[in-house]
Protein backbone atom coordinates (compact mmCIF):
# COMPACT_ATOMS: atom_id res chain seq x y z
CA UNK A 1 0.00 0.00 0.00
CA UNK A 2 1.60 3.17 -1.14
CA UNK A 3 0.50 7.00 -0.39
CA UNK A 4 2.95 9.70 -0.73
CA UNK A 5 4.61 11.67 2.46
CA UNK A 6 2.29 14.95 2.01
CA UNK A 7 4.11 16.76 4.20
CA UNK A 8 7.21 16.56 2.73
CA UNK A 9 5.54 17.05 -0.57
CA UNK A 10 3.73 20.32 0.67
CA UNK A 11 7.49 22.11 2.12
CA UNK A 12 7.33 24.02 -1.65
CA UNK A 13 4.06 25.01 -0.63
CA UNK A 14 5.27 26.31 2.72
CA UNK A 15 7.75 28.17 1.89
CA UNK A 16 6.02 29.63 -1.03
CA UNK A 17 2.64 30.75 1.06
CA UNK A 18 5.05 32.18 4.36
CA UNK A 19 5.96 34.17 1.36
CA UNK A 20 2.65 35.23 0.69
CA UNK A 21 1.91 36.30 4.02
CA UNK A 22 5.05 38.30 4.59
CA UNK A 23 4.08 40.23 1.51
CA UNK A 24 0.39 40.59 2.49
CA UNK A 25 1.00 41.76 6.32
CA UNK A 26 3.52 44.37 4.50
CA UNK A 27 1.51 45.61 2.00
CA UNK A 28 -2.16 46.00 4.42
CA UNK A 29 0.03 46.33 6.97
CA UNK A 30 -2.62 44.21 9.37
CA UNK A 31 -2.80 40.77 9.78
CA UNK A 32 0.54 39.55 11.78
CA UNK A 33 4.20 40.10 12.74
CA UNK A 34 6.98 38.61 11.43
CA UNK A 35 10.46 39.15 13.22
CA UNK A 36 13.71 37.65 12.09
CA UNK A 37 14.89 35.31 14.72
CA UNK A 38 11.51 33.78 15.64
CA UNK A 39 10.84 32.98 12.31
CA UNK A 40 14.27 31.26 12.37
CA UNK A 41 13.41 29.43 15.05
CA UNK A 42 10.59 28.40 13.80
CA UNK A 43 11.89 26.89 10.55
CA UNK A 44 14.39 25.17 12.25
CA UNK A 45 12.69 23.33 14.48
CA UNK A 46 10.50 22.51 11.28
CA UNK A 47 13.46 21.45 9.93
CA UNK A 48 14.43 19.48 12.96
CA UNK A 49 11.38 17.99 13.26
CA UNK A 50 11.77 16.61 9.20
CA UNK A 51 15.41 15.13 10.43
CA UNK A 52 13.66 13.26 13.53
CA UNK A 53 11.20 11.85 11.61
CA UNK A 54 13.17 10.64 9.03
CA UNK A 55 15.64 8.87 11.90
CA UNK A 56 12.97 7.93 14.19
CA UNK A 57 10.40 7.48 12.31
CA UNK A 58 10.66 3.73 12.06
CA UNK A 59 10.02 3.19 15.79
CA UNK A 60 6.37 4.08 15.56
CA UNK A 61 6.41 2.33 11.89
CA UNK A 62 8.08 -0.59 13.52
CA UNK A 63 5.25 -0.69 16.16
CA UNK A 64 2.39 0.20 13.52
CA UNK A 65 3.47 -2.94 11.40
CA UNK A 66 3.50 -5.08 14.84
CA UNK A 67 -0.04 -4.75 15.75
CA UNK A 68 -0.75 -4.63 12.03
CA UNK A 69 0.57 -8.14 12.12
CA UNK A 70 -1.85 -9.03 14.98
CA UNK A 71 -4.66 -7.52 13.63
CA UNK A 72 -7.20 -9.97 11.79
CA UNK A 73 -9.09 -7.18 10.41
CA UNK A 74 -8.40 -5.39 7.02
CA UNK A 75 -11.06 -2.54 5.91
CA UNK A 76 -8.96 -2.03 2.25
CA UNK A 77 -8.22 1.17 0.99
CA UNK A 78 -11.02 2.21 -0.90
CA UNK A 79 -11.63 6.04 -0.66
CA UNK A 80 -14.93 5.45 1.77
CA UNK A 81 -12.05 3.79 4.26
CA UNK A 82 -9.82 6.54 3.97
CA UNK A 83 -12.25 9.37 4.35
CA UNK A 84 -13.33 7.12 7.84
CA UNK A 85 -9.58 7.11 8.67
CA UNK A 86 -9.00 10.73 8.41
CA UNK A 87 -12.11 11.75 10.55
CA UNK A 88 -11.08 9.19 13.13
CA UNK A 89 -7.42 10.06 13.18
CA UNK A 90 -8.76 13.73 13.48
CA UNK A 91 -10.85 12.10 16.68
CA UNK A 92 -6.90 10.93 17.87
CA UNK A 93 -5.26 13.83 17.45
CA UNK A 94 -7.72 15.81 19.19
CA UNK A 95 -6.99 13.32 22.47
CA UNK A 96 -3.31 13.50 21.76
CA UNK A 97 -3.30 17.49 21.47
CA UNK A 98 -5.46 17.36 25.05
CA UNK A 99 -2.68 15.02 26.18
CA UNK A 100 0.11 17.18 24.99
CA UNK A 101 -1.03 20.01 27.14
CA UNK A 102 -2.33 18.13 30.60
CA UNK A 103 0.24 15.90 30.92
CA UNK A 104 3.73 17.41 31.32
CA UNK A 105 5.65 14.41 29.83
CA UNK A 106 3.64 14.93 26.59
CA UNK A 107 4.10 18.97 27.37
CA UNK A 108 7.89 18.70 27.04
CA UNK A 109 7.20 17.47 23.68
CA UNK A 110 4.45 19.81 22.63
CA UNK A 111 5.48 23.15 24.62
CA UNK A 112 8.05 24.43 21.45
CA UNK A 113 5.35 24.60 19.42
CA UNK A 114 4.00 27.38 21.63
CA UNK A 115 6.81 28.98 22.44
CA UNK A 116 6.45 31.81 19.88
CA UNK A 117 5.12 35.06 20.72
CA UNK A 118 4.46 35.38 17.45
CA UNK A 119 1.33 33.76 15.04
CA UNK A 120 2.27 33.08 11.66
CA UNK A 121 2.66 30.75 8.81
CA UNK A 122 6.22 29.91 10.19
CA UNK A 123 4.73 29.32 13.88
CA UNK A 124 2.99 26.42 12.34
CA UNK A 125 6.25 24.65 11.25
CA UNK A 126 7.82 25.34 15.22
CA UNK A 127 7.09 21.65 15.15
CA UNK A 128 8.88 19.25 17.98
CA UNK A 129 11.93 16.67 17.81
CA UNK A 130 10.81 14.58 20.77
CA UNK A 131 7.29 13.74 19.66
CA UNK A 132 8.74 9.97 19.44
CA UNK A 133 10.13 9.83 23.49
CA UNK A 134 6.06 10.63 24.36
CA UNK A 135 4.78 7.50 23.26
CA UNK A 136 1.52 9.35 22.31
CA UNK A 137 1.93 6.38 19.40
CA UNK A 138 -0.64 4.14 21.16
CA UNK A 139 -3.35 6.14 20.61
CA UNK A 140 -3.25 4.88 16.89
CA UNK A 141 -2.99 1.45 18.27
CA UNK A 142 -7.30 1.32 17.91
CA UNK A 143 -7.47 2.08 14.17
CA UNK A 144 -4.65 0.20 13.21
CA UNK A 145 -6.43 -2.88 15.50
CA UNK A 146 -9.32 -1.90 13.56
CA UNK A 147 -8.53 -2.52 9.99
CA UNK A 148 -6.59 0.85 8.81
CA UNK A 149 -3.39 0.12 7.45
CA UNK A 150 -0.86 1.51 9.32
CA UNK A 151 0.42 3.32 5.88
CA UNK A 152 -2.77 4.99 5.30
CA UNK A 153 -2.93 6.12 8.90
CA UNK A 154 0.24 7.61 8.72
CA UNK A 155 -1.39 9.47 5.47
CA UNK A 156 -4.00 10.89 6.97
CA UNK A 157 -1.93 11.66 9.59
CA UNK A 158 0.04 13.82 7.24
CA UNK A 159 -2.85 15.34 5.77
CA UNK A 160 -3.79 16.55 9.04
CA UNK A 161 -0.65 18.72 9.43
CA UNK A 162 -1.17 19.97 6.39
CA UNK A 163 -4.72 21.12 6.67
CA UNK A 164 -3.42 22.59 10.12
CA UNK A 165 -0.44 25.16 8.89
CA UNK A 166 -2.74 27.59 7.49
CA UNK A 167 -4.64 28.10 10.59
CA UNK A 168 -1.52 29.53 11.90
CA UNK A 169 -1.98 33.02 10.61
CA UNK A 170 -3.40 36.59 11.52
CA UNK A 171 -3.73 37.47 8.17
CA UNK A 172 -7.72 35.92 7.86
CA UNK A 173 -9.84 36.86 10.76
CA UNK A 174 -12.99 34.64 10.33
CA UNK A 175 -14.15 31.83 7.42
CA UNK A 176 -17.88 31.75 6.73
CA UNK A 177 -19.71 30.69 9.44
CA UNK A 178 -20.94 27.41 8.17
CA UNK A 179 -17.21 26.49 8.09
CA UNK A 180 -15.91 28.11 11.29
CA UNK A 181 -18.95 25.96 13.38
CA UNK A 182 -17.50 22.67 11.56
CA UNK A 183 -13.56 22.91 11.24
CA UNK A 184 -11.27 25.07 12.82
CA UNK A 185 -10.22 28.05 11.45
CA UNK A 186 -7.30 30.47 12.22
CA UNK A 187 -9.81 32.42 14.47
CA UNK A 188 -10.22 29.00 16.51
CA UNK A 189 -6.92 28.16 16.73
CA UNK A 190 -5.43 31.38 17.69
CA UNK A 191 -7.72 30.76 20.84
CA UNK A 192 -5.74 27.26 21.13
CA UNK A 193 -2.07 29.68 21.37
CA UNK A 194 -3.58 32.19 23.43
CA UNK A 195 -1.86 32.55 27.03
CA UNK A 196 -4.86 34.93 28.48
CA UNK A 197 -6.05 32.93 30.76
CA UNK A 198 -9.43 32.50 29.25
CA UNK A 199 -7.81 31.13 26.58
CA UNK A 200 -5.69 28.42 28.28
CA UNK A 201 -6.21 24.62 27.64
CA UNK A 202 -8.88 25.09 24.90
CA UNK A 203 -9.74 24.19 20.86
CA UNK A 204 -7.58 21.26 20.53
CA UNK A 205 -8.88 20.58 17.44
CA UNK A 206 -6.86 19.51 14.57
CA UNK A 207 -8.58 19.48 11.43
CA UNK A 208 -12.81 19.34 13.19
CA UNK A 209 -13.76 21.61 15.49
CA UNK A 210 -16.90 19.56 16.54
CA UNK A 211 -14.22 17.72 18.94
CA UNK A 212 -14.05 20.62 21.00
CA UNK A 213 -17.37 21.47 21.33
CA UNK A 214 -18.38 17.51 21.87
CA UNK A 215 -15.94 17.50 24.83
CA UNK A 216 -16.64 20.76 26.64
CA UNK A 217 -12.96 22.59 25.45
CA UNK A 218 -14.37 24.77 22.95
CA UNK A 219 -13.85 28.91 23.24
CA UNK A 220 -14.95 31.21 20.88
CA UNK A 221 -12.41 34.21 19.66
CA UNK A 222 -13.30 37.27 21.97
CA UNK A 223 -13.10 40.83 20.49
CA UNK A 224 -12.62 42.07 23.76
CA UNK A 225 -9.76 39.64 24.75
CA UNK A 226 -7.46 39.13 21.90
CA UNK A 227 -5.13 36.34 21.88
CA UNK A 228 -1.71 37.33 23.21
CA UNK A 229 0.52 34.57 21.88
CA UNK A 230 3.24 32.33 23.84
CA UNK A 231 3.45 30.94 27.04
CA UNK A 232 2.78 31.92 30.43
CA UNK A 233 6.14 32.28 30.89
CA UNK A 234 8.01 33.30 27.36
CA UNK A 235 11.30 31.85 27.00
CA UNK A 236 14.43 34.39 27.11
CA UNK A 237 15.94 32.40 24.14
CA UNK A 238 16.16 32.05 20.14
CA UNK A 239 18.07 29.10 20.76
CA UNK A 240 16.66 25.81 19.11
CA UNK A 241 18.18 23.05 20.91
CA UNK A 242 17.05 24.94 24.46
CA UNK A 243 12.97 25.12 22.75
CA UNK A 244 13.50 21.71 21.88
CA UNK A 245 14.96 20.23 25.41
CA UNK A 246 13.79 22.79 27.78
CA UNK A 247 10.98 21.17 29.67
CA UNK A 248 12.20 17.82 29.53
CA UNK A 249 15.51 19.07 32.16
CA UNK A 250 12.80 20.71 33.92
CA UNK A 251 11.24 17.24 34.00
CA UNK A 252 14.55 15.72 35.35
CA UNK A 253 15.30 18.33 37.68
CA UNK A 254 12.10 18.74 39.16
CA UNK A 255 11.78 14.63 39.55
CA UNK A 256 15.52 14.05 40.56
CA UNK A 257 15.52 16.57 43.70
CA UNK A 258 15.79 15.80 47.07
CA UNK A 259 13.90 15.29 49.77
CA UNK A 260 10.00 14.29 47.73
CA UNK A 261 8.09 11.27 48.43
CA UNK A 262 8.38 8.82 44.71
CA UNK A 263 4.72 10.08 44.58
CA UNK A 264 5.63 13.34 43.91
CA UNK A 265 8.59 12.66 41.81
CA UNK A 266 5.90 10.58 38.94
CA UNK A 267 3.63 13.17 39.48
CA UNK A 268 6.13 15.71 38.20
CA UNK A 269 6.40 13.66 34.84
CA UNK A 270 2.04 13.12 34.54
CA UNK A 271 0.40 15.75 36.52
CA UNK A 272 -0.55 18.81 34.19
CA UNK A 273 2.17 21.60 33.75
CA UNK A 274 2.33 23.77 36.45
CA UNK A 275 2.02 21.16 39.26
CA UNK A 276 4.17 21.09 42.43
CA UNK A 277 4.49 19.08 45.23
CA UNK A 278 4.62 22.50 47.66
CA UNK A 279 2.10 24.33 45.20
CA UNK A 280 4.94 26.78 44.28
CA UNK A 281 3.92 26.99 40.49
CA UNK A 282 0.18 26.77 38.98
CA UNK A 283 -1.32 25.10 36.63
CA UNK A 284 -3.65 26.27 34.17
CA UNK A 285 -6.52 25.59 36.36
CA UNK A 286 -5.58 27.92 39.10
CA UNK A 287 -3.84 30.02 36.93
CA UNK A 288 -8.09 30.98 35.61
CA UNK A 289 -9.22 30.64 39.28
CA UNK A 290 -6.67 33.42 40.20
CA UNK A 291 -7.94 35.14 36.81
CA UNK A 292 -11.02 35.56 38.16
CA UNK A 293 -10.54 36.32 42.07
CA UNK A 294 -8.37 39.70 40.52
CA UNK A 295 -11.11 39.80 37.90
CA UNK A 296 -14.25 38.67 38.69
CA UNK A 297 -16.52 40.20 36.17
CA UNK A 298 -14.75 37.60 34.07
CA UNK A 299 -16.94 34.59 35.43
CA UNK A 300 -18.94 32.94 33.35
CA UNK A 301 -17.89 34.12 29.92
CA UNK A 302 -16.36 31.87 27.49
CA UNK A 303 -13.20 30.22 28.55
CA UNK A 304 -14.25 30.59 32.57
CA UNK A 305 -17.68 29.13 32.65
CA UNK A 306 -16.71 26.00 34.29
CA UNK A 307 -14.74 28.03 37.16
CA UNK B 1 10.45 13.48 -2.50
CA UNK B 2 14.28 12.88 -3.04
CA UNK B 3 16.10 13.82 0.23
CA UNK B 4 19.14 15.91 -1.67
CA UNK B 5 15.73 18.00 -3.29
CA UNK B 6 14.28 18.37 0.01
CA UNK B 7 17.40 18.94 1.80
CA UNK B 8 17.72 22.01 -0.76
CA UNK B 9 14.40 23.17 -0.79
CA UNK B 10 14.40 23.08 3.42
CA UNK B 11 17.74 25.23 3.66
CA UNK B 12 17.59 27.06 0.65
CA UNK B 13 13.96 28.11 2.28
CA UNK B 14 15.26 28.93 5.57
CA UNK B 15 18.17 31.11 4.79
CA UNK B 16 16.06 32.96 2.11
CA UNK B 17 13.09 33.74 4.40
CA UNK B 18 15.69 34.79 7.04
CA UNK B 19 17.49 36.77 4.37
CA UNK B 20 14.46 38.55 3.41
CA UNK B 21 12.88 39.26 6.74
CA UNK B 22 16.48 40.79 8.17
CA UNK B 23 16.58 42.77 4.73
CA UNK B 24 13.39 44.37 5.58
CA UNK B 25 14.50 45.56 8.78
CA UNK B 26 12.67 42.89 11.00
CA UNK B 27 15.71 41.91 13.20
CA UNK B 28 15.29 45.54 15.31
CA UNK B 29 14.75 44.69 19.00
CA UNK B 30 11.62 45.90 21.08
CA UNK B 31 11.80 49.48 22.46
CA UNK B 32 9.41 49.78 25.71
CA UNK B 33 7.38 52.49 25.10
CA UNK B 34 7.08 53.22 28.82
CA UNK B 35 7.01 52.11 32.35
CA UNK B 36 3.43 51.45 32.23
CA UNK B 37 3.83 48.85 29.14
CA UNK B 38 7.03 47.42 31.08
CA UNK B 39 4.99 47.23 33.92
CA UNK B 40 1.72 45.39 32.25
CA UNK B 41 4.75 42.47 30.31
CA UNK B 42 5.41 42.08 34.10
CA UNK B 43 2.54 41.49 35.41
CA UNK B 44 1.37 39.21 32.53
CA UNK B 45 4.25 36.67 33.46
CA UNK B 46 4.36 37.40 37.32
CA UNK B 47 0.30 38.29 37.84
CA UNK B 48 0.98 37.49 42.00
CA UNK B 49 4.12 39.40 42.05
CA UNK B 50 2.78 43.32 41.33
CA UNK B 51 5.15 46.03 40.33
CA UNK B 52 6.37 48.50 43.23
CA UNK B 53 8.86 50.32 40.72
CA UNK B 54 10.34 50.67 37.12
CA UNK B 55 13.71 51.50 35.90
CA UNK B 56 13.93 51.85 32.71
CA UNK B 57 16.81 52.33 30.67
CA UNK B 58 17.83 55.65 29.00
CA UNK B 59 17.03 54.00 25.45
CA UNK B 60 14.34 51.92 26.70
CA UNK B 61 15.23 48.21 25.57
CA UNK B 62 15.43 46.80 28.95
CA UNK B 63 13.98 47.67 32.68
CA UNK B 64 14.71 46.78 35.80
CA UNK B 65 12.00 46.18 38.03
CA UNK B 66 11.08 46.23 41.92
CA UNK B 67 8.25 44.01 43.15
CA UNK B 68 5.67 44.98 46.21
CA UNK B 69 7.14 42.02 47.47
CA UNK B 70 10.82 42.84 47.86
CA UNK B 71 12.14 40.93 45.04
CA UNK B 72 13.89 41.85 42.03
CA UNK B 73 13.62 41.37 38.50
CA UNK B 74 14.35 42.20 34.53
CA UNK B 75 12.63 42.57 31.59
CA UNK B 76 14.17 43.07 28.07
CA UNK B 77 13.62 42.80 24.40
CA UNK B 78 13.07 39.21 22.84
CA UNK B 79 13.29 40.26 19.70
CA UNK B 80 10.16 42.00 18.33
CA UNK B 81 8.67 41.03 22.17
CA UNK B 82 9.71 40.97 25.87
CA UNK B 83 10.72 38.38 28.46
CA UNK B 84 10.89 39.01 32.14
CA UNK B 85 12.68 36.88 34.62
CA UNK B 86 13.01 37.16 38.56
CA UNK B 87 16.64 38.30 39.08
CA UNK B 88 17.27 35.68 42.33
CA UNK B 89 20.46 33.65 41.67
CA UNK B 90 21.78 35.97 38.95
CA UNK B 91 25.44 37.04 38.53
CA UNK B 92 25.68 40.55 37.40
CA UNK B 93 28.89 41.03 35.67
CA UNK B 94 29.55 44.78 34.06
CA UNK B 95 30.73 44.16 30.22
CA UNK B 96 31.87 46.92 27.58
CA UNK B 97 28.67 47.98 26.31
CA UNK B 98 26.41 47.43 29.53
CA UNK B 99 26.03 44.73 31.62
CA UNK B 100 25.96 40.67 31.48
CA UNK B 101 23.08 38.80 33.15
CA UNK B 102 23.57 35.12 34.21
CA UNK B 103 20.31 33.43 35.16
CA UNK B 104 20.39 29.83 36.62
CA UNK B 105 17.42 29.64 33.70
CA UNK B 106 17.95 27.21 30.74
CA UNK B 107 15.80 28.79 28.93
CA UNK B 108 16.95 32.16 29.76
CA UNK B 109 21.24 31.30 30.35
CA UNK B 110 22.49 35.06 29.62
CA UNK B 111 21.05 38.49 28.79
CA UNK B 112 23.32 41.05 27.41
CA UNK B 113 22.09 44.76 28.37
CA UNK B 114 22.95 47.57 26.54
CA UNK B 115 23.43 50.28 29.17
CA UNK B 116 25.53 53.68 29.94
CA UNK B 117 28.84 53.56 32.07
CA UNK B 118 27.06 55.14 34.86
CA UNK B 119 23.49 53.47 34.44
CA UNK B 120 25.22 49.87 34.50
CA UNK B 121 27.34 50.55 37.34
CA UNK B 122 23.38 52.01 39.02
CA UNK B 123 21.70 48.97 37.86
CA UNK B 124 24.67 47.00 39.40
CA UNK B 125 24.46 48.95 43.15
CA UNK B 126 20.68 48.83 43.15
CA UNK B 127 20.78 45.09 42.88
CA UNK B 128 23.43 44.63 45.27
CA UNK B 129 21.63 46.64 47.36
CA UNK B 130 18.80 44.88 47.25
CA UNK B 131 20.61 41.52 47.48
CA UNK B 132 21.60 42.56 50.90
CA UNK B 133 18.23 43.87 52.23
CA UNK B 134 17.23 40.09 51.78
CA UNK B 135 20.12 38.80 53.05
Amino acid sequence: MNYPDVTQMAVPFFIAAIVLELVWILTKKRGGRYETRDALTSLLMGAGNVVVTIVLGFVAYGFFMFLWGLTPLDLGSSVLVVAVCFVLDDLRYYWVHRYGHRIRWVWASHVNHHSSQHYNLTTALRQTWTGTFTLMMVVRAPLILLGFHPAMVLFVGGLNLVYQFWIHTEAIDKMPRWFEAVMNTPSHHRVHHGRNPRYLDSNYAGVFIIWDKMFGTFVPEQQSDRPEYGLVHNLGTFNPLRVAFHEWLGIYRDMTQSGISLRDRVMYAIAPPGWSHDGTRDTSDQIKIKHLERTPEDRDTPGFNTH
Amino acid sequence: MPLPILLVLVVGGIGAIALVLHMLGLSARKVFADATEVRGIWESEFPDNPVRAVLLSHDRHAALIDTEDGQQGIVWPMGADAAARFLAGATLKKARNGLNINLPDFTAPRISLRLGEQEAEAWMAKWADARGQRA
